[in-house]
């Protein structure tokens, strides 16, 4: 121990020698040259059918992780079928392969603590796959599968539908996302597939077919980059690979799409947003430029002496730090790898100085061509991109990783290399002019997302303002977006007070609130007496129903029971002939029913998604019924006649697929805490065709886990 | 029989995962040389030659919980001066400046104490006082070299440079070439020496935008603040990081520096290295710079501990947005010895598309686009939350979820997991770990952290053996004492209400 000590106080003194710790200034400490360091390239192999294989060994973790890159994105789908990639992306793995579900294939990976994924983007998808090493031959035949044969099964295209619609109804609730996406439209144009974004009605018309067309153009060898890292052999890995890959056979060859757009016109466009406190401001105009292009590493240096590092830009200096102005601001001249970009700066404020920091933003567009680069500013920049530059190389991963994106970009593999004389090489001069060359102060659009009420000065003292309309689009409504509209998620139809009163009535008279709100489940015993072509046919129905989407129904009928199961999972049913899936139009038909039954139009009311409006009054029987007219999820409608006095439900009509349905309530009495209908009458288009007396109803009922299962054949 | 072949493989590929973390853990052990220095702070590193580069994580065992009313807000301020520098860098005469910060503190008590008078409180004295403070502002800034500390660590190349502060600790990051070890080793030792507390209110305005953007303009943010807000009484976790707006607008460089001498002292402090770092030679040269840091007393111990819940809590924001759902329950801290089963629901409920939220909410029910319970917040260093956040699909509601959440809660309380199903958890979690490992920067974290809360790093490995000893009747048992109506925290937006009377609302405050 003691030992140990005076060895370490060495090797304290030679190294004081170097470094004395008693240092007030810190130039004077030493700097010892870097560790030599060659970087492993990953082993680059070419396949008969073209596609490109990168294996990097890495043996320090129990790890191994691929990724399969492929040419084609969200910029090869065309406009009306904005969304796809990303539903494209979600269902390919959730939606399973011919062999397994996807639930099943979660179920096998998690169990493993491996991950097999399937991102998209705007020019490509991929296959990603991240293993312990000991479970490569169980998990990568499944890679090899979801690759080659997807299912894309219809329930997972429907989730991920449901996904993107959440996103869509949530975009204009974070000012950030707001500002990332209206900025690429001015930049790029609205029209540009790199600004595009999903609408409900786009999303609605994207179906199964599209998907595996679009599977089918892309997914072939030769748009495939492969690569691995990790813990394994690699001339073992490459003979796997080959068996896997080598038999593939060749597909039409990718090709970028011609870039389009139109980019809005320099000036300033204002987003109105009442519940922030802070304005998001962008300027942004288009950026031509390449990564391949000469002037290329002058933009690296200005970028750096703009906003580079963490606090040593020009613009956290001046706008964060002296000005106190922002929290983040950042941005600059980006460079594309295959096609144009965006000048962009942006940055936060508080309302009250909106005005103020955009006229800070544009000086520092100005700047870049007005005030001189100094040449200490020239040299932290370079100093800092050059010596940080062995970060872009500090792990096996990363470096496998560039490779195969030069690859993808058709670079050459020495670019890094390029990167690091070409940064070496820049001057002031070099700078200033490509500052002069590509920086646009007087192209600049202006985008500011606040609240002008408490603005310092109104936009419009700076010229003329253009509001933009971020209503989202509602299903079947124009996509064209109104001008100068309010910028809050839009409601299609709009409660009426009196409805809403009068369906607080009917709450009141079937229970209350907070008993209709306690429902999650019935089960409810019931004659029924049926007009069959054959005669009136008396069955029994026993009816299991789990809110929001899924129902039991057995019905004992002369020949035996019927049991028809839905949710939102399973559509099936059960008769002494067998069984037999139910056509997923039927099973969305009886979803939609549910929704609109009773106890779901009266929980819902003031909740979003449904809407309650008056519309007139007509007699049913001898009462005098006022009639309100209920919208719900998925363009539902139902009519009801209610009777004003008591709050009784008389009658309830919609549009079937066979015309109108009418059903007649009657003898209204207690089920326990809650007042339904003891019978019923329902008409299609004025013929009787069913009637029916409930013999029970119980609320919340236990219900047998597996009543909603299909049965094992 | 399908079920039979499944557990064998099951047991088969456990065979193979436990061997390989046997090795894993020995290896990591050979590299890591920790050395706790006479002052108190502790040094870790963590060999990793690969590559000739370092991250490192500096963690001060101070956060949020450490504030007071009137001071919220302040650990995460002084996380910010960090970046300010000392008496060595960002100045052009340390002893005049010294000299022209003072007046700048007592121009700024002068004007604060009359700015917040209620009694005889006089507008045109504060606007003089409030003059009088700016002036001397003005001469204080002049002796700035405007961040410098930053600048010096850019210009060596050091990438990912950030902070955070959370309700219990606060932490500082970067990486750096290894031939600039003994550079850093100056940074960052200097910067917790004699940091000199400049451009203190200017930062104060940086600091009100970050709460504007984080807080104020989501609805996250707003849920956020309201539901720890609401959840505990009495205990610090109350406050918000950021802090109340108020006290943002209050707190002096003063109290910044009260602050600072009393929690930044060297047995409050963790130093972890991770990369091109041979300890043999690193450490001595790391004793000197951080050794220089003056020897303080402890403080004391928080005395505050949330009171039992005794009511259900309901909060509910009307505005457009549409709903964010948050619901909390208490929980002991982490080195509570339920912690893992804790973390062992959290994995059930929440990892992954096998998760029973993900399968219940998101796939069965559609009525969340994402639904996860997480094991502790806002901290777990005393008895926090265990807290479940949900994202509703269109036309779905704050009370739908509350209804889903409380059905899995059910299911956890009243029956076994499977054997299946908390084996393939256990297997996830000791994955996770694994994969922590790949970064340096991320090991540099977990290092420092878990030494922190543990005073031994090896508790981050051990809790991976922790969690394999849960078993299905402690998570039942577990479930059933937490998860209770009266332990329950609800807070969520409702939009169904016209957005201009949410507006309208908003407008009055």
């Amino acid at each position: 121990m003691k030992m140990l000590k005076n060895l370490s106080i060495a090797a304290a003194a030679i190294l004081a020698l170097a470094g004395n710790a008693q240092v007030t200034d810190y130039h004077k400490i030493q700097t010892p040259p870097l560790h030599n360091f060659t970087p492993a390239q990953p082993k680059r192999i070419v396949l008969g059918n073209g596609m490109v294989i990168f294996l990097q060994e890495d043996h320090e973790l129990p790890l191994i992780n691929g990724r399969a890159i492929i040419r084609g994105g969200g910029r090869d789908v065309p406009a009306s079928k904005a969304g796809l990639i990303g539903i494209y992306a979600q269902s390919w793995r959730t939606g399973g392969t011919t062999a397994k579900t996807g639930d099943e294939l979660d179920d096998f990976l998690e169990a493993r603590a491996a991950h097999i994924e399937t991102p998209g983007d705007v020019d490509s998808t991929g296959v990603t796959m991240n293993i312990l090493k000991g479970d490569f031959d169980a998990v990568f035949p499944l890679f090899v599968d979801i690759l080659q044969h997807p299912a894309f099964r219809q329930d997972k295209i429907d989730l991920a539908k449901t996904q993107t619609r959440t996103s869509i109804s949530r975009r204009n609730d974070d000012p950030d996302s707001i500002r990332v996406r209206e900025a690429n439209k001015l930049g790029y144009g609205a029209d540009s597939p790199y600004a595009r974004q999903p609408e409900y009605a786009t999303i609605a018309s994207i179906t199964r077919d599209d998907l595996v067309a679009f599977h089918d153009r892309f997914v072939h060898p030769n748009n495939i980059i492969l690569g691995f890292v990790g813990d394994f052999d690699s001339a073992a890995m490459e003979k796997k690979l080959r068996a896997a890959f080598g038999s593939w056979a060749k597909g039409p060859q990718a090709t970028k799409p011609a870039d389009t757009g139109t980019p809005a016109k320099p000036g300033y466009y204002l987003i109105n947003k009442d519940d922030v406190t802070q304005s998001n401001i962008a300027v942004v105009h288009p950026s031509h430029m390449m990564r391949n292009d000469p002037d290329y590493y002058a933009a690296v240096v200005m970028n750096e002496i703009l906003s580079g590092g963490s606090f040593s830009g020009r613009l956290m200096n001046d706008i964060r730090s002296k000005a106190g102005l922002a929290y983040g601001v950042g941005g600059g001249l980006f460079a594309g790898w295959d096609h144009p970009t965006l000048f962009n700066v942006v940055m936060g404020t508080k309302s009250g100085t909106t005005i103020e920091a955009v006229n800070m933003l544009k000086q520092e567009v100005e700047d870049l061509q007005t005030k001189p680069f100094t040449e200490d500013e020239l040299k932290r920049a370079k100093d800092a991109i050059l010596n940080g530059f062995v970060f872009t190389m500090d792990s096996k991963a990363k470096i496998l990783n560039q490779r195969m994106m030069l690859e993808f970009y058709g670079y050459p593999a020495d670019y890094w290399q390029k990167y690091q004389k070409g940064v070496e090489s820049v001057t002031t001069a070099d700078v200033a002019r490509v500052a002069k060359k590509w920086v646009h102060p007087d192209q600049l659009a202006v985008l500011v997302i606040g609240n002008p009420k408490d603005f310092d000065k109104p936009l419009t003292s700076l010229g003329s303002v253009q509001t933009v309309d971020i209503t989202i689009p509602e299903p079947g409504a124009n996509n064209a977006p109104k001008s100068a509209a309010p910028a809050a998620a839009a409601t299609p139809a709009a409660n009426t007070p009196d409805a809403i009163a009068l369906m607080k009535k009917v709450q009141q008279f079937v229970g209350g609130k907070a008993v209709i709100d306690s429902v999650k489940a019935t089960h409810q015993v019931a004659d029924l007496t049926m007009k069959t072509p054959g005669g009136d046919m008396q069955m029994e129905s026993d009816t299991t129903t789990r809110y929001p989407d899924a129902v039991r129904r057995v019905m004992k009928t002369p020949m035996g029971d019927v049991t028809m199961v839905i949710t939102s999972e399973v559509a099936f049913q059960a008769s002494p002939m067998g069984n037999r899936d139910l056509p997923s139009s039927q099973r969305d038909t009886l979803l939609r029913g549910l929704k609109m039954d009773l106890i779901s139009v009266l929980r819902n009311v003031e909740q979003p998604g449904y809407t309650y409006a008056t519309s007139g009054k007509e007699k049913v029987g001898d009462v005098d019924a006022q009639v309100v007219t209920i919208t719900g999820p998925d363009n539902g409608v139902v009519k009801w006649f209610i009777d004003p006095a008591s709050g009784r439900i008389l009658r309830a009509s919609r549009s079937g697929a066979s015309g109108t349905e009418v059903t007649d309530f009657a003898d209204w009495k207690a089920f326990g805490a809650i007042t339904l209908p003891a019978s019923f009458t329902m008409t299609v288009n004025g013929e009787k065709t069913a009637s029916g007396n409930v013999k029970s109803t119980d609320l919340n009922p236990t219900i047998d886990a597996s009543a909603f299962e299909k049965p094992k054949q | 029989m399908h079920r039979v072949v499944r557990r064998a493989c099951l047991l088969a590929m456990l065979v193979l995962t436990a061997n390989v973390w046997a090795q894993d853990l020995a290896s990591i052990e050979k590299r890591v040389t920790v050395k706790k220095l006479d002052n108190g702070l502790t040094l870790i590193i963590y060999e990793r030659p690969e590559a000739p580069v370092f991250s490192y994580a500096t963690v001060a065992n101070v956060g949020a919980a450490q504030e007071v009313p009137g001071i919220t807000g302040l650990a995460h301020m002084f996380e910010h001066m960090a970046f300010k520098g000392s008496d060595e860098i960002g100045t052009t005469d340390a002893a005049a400046e010294q000299a022209a910060l003072k007046k700048v503190e007592d121009a700024y008590t002068a004007y604060d104490v009359e700015r917040r008078k209620t009694v005889g409180h006089d507008d045109a004295k504060v606007a003089q006082l409030e003059k009088a403070w700016k002036d001397a502002l003005d001469a204080a800034q002049k002796f700035v070299v405007p961040n410098e500390f930053s600048k010096v660590a850019d210009q060596a190349g050091a990438v990912g440079m950030n902070a955070f502060t959370q309700a219990d600790q606060t932490v500082y990051f970067f990486s750096m070439p290894s031939n600039r070890l003994e550079l850093w080793a100056y940074l960052e030792s200097n910067r917790f020496l004699h940091p000199v507390f400049r451009e203190f209110y200017k930062e104060r305005d940086v600091v009100m935008e970050e709460r504007r953007m984080r807080t104020e303009s989501t609805p996250f943010g707003r849920v956020l603040e309201q539901f720890t807000s609401v959840a505990f009484l009495a205990h610090p976790y109350h406050n918000g990081v950021i802090g109340w707006p108020s006290d943002l607008k209050s707190f002096s460089a003063s109290d910044a520096e009260a602050f600072f001498k009393k929690y930044y002292i060297p047995s409050n402090l963790v130093v972890a290295v991770v990369g091109d770092v041979k300890a043999s030679e690193a450490l001595p040269l790391l004793e000197e710079y951080f050794g220089r840091l003056p020897k303080a007393p402890e403080p004391e111990p928080l005395r505050t501990v949330e009171p039992q819940q005794k009511a259900e809590r309901t909060v509910v924001l009307h505005e457009q947005s549409q709903p964010v759902y948050f619901e909390g329950y208490h929980r002991p801290p982490i080195t509570d010895p339920d912690n893992e089963v804790y973390d062992v629901m959290e994995e059930l409920l929440s990892d992954g598309r096998t998760s029973r939220l993900y399968r219940s909410l998101v796939r069965d029910k559609k009525i969340a686009a994402n639904a996860g319970g997480f094991s502790g917040y806002p901290g777990n260093k005393y008895p926090s939350l265990f807290t479940f956040i949900a994202f509703t699909t269109p036309g779905h509601t704050g009370p739908e979820i509350r209804a889903g959440i409380e059905e899995q809660l059910t299911r956890l309380k009243n029956e076994d997991v499977s054997p299946e199903d908390l084996q393939s958890v256990k297997t996830r979690v000791k994955a996770q770990l694994l994969r922590q490992l790949e970064s340096n920067q991320s090991l540099a974290l977990q290092l420092a952290i878990s030494q922190t809360l543990f005073g031994d790093w090896k508790e981050l490995f051990r809790s991976v053996d922790r969690v394999d000893k849960v078993t299905a009747a402690d998570i039942r048992r577990v479930a059933s004492k937490t998860f209770t109506a009266d332990n329950r925290t609800v807070v969520y937006i409702d939009n169904s209400k016209p957005a201009a009377t949410a507006t309208a609302t908003g407008a009055s405050k």
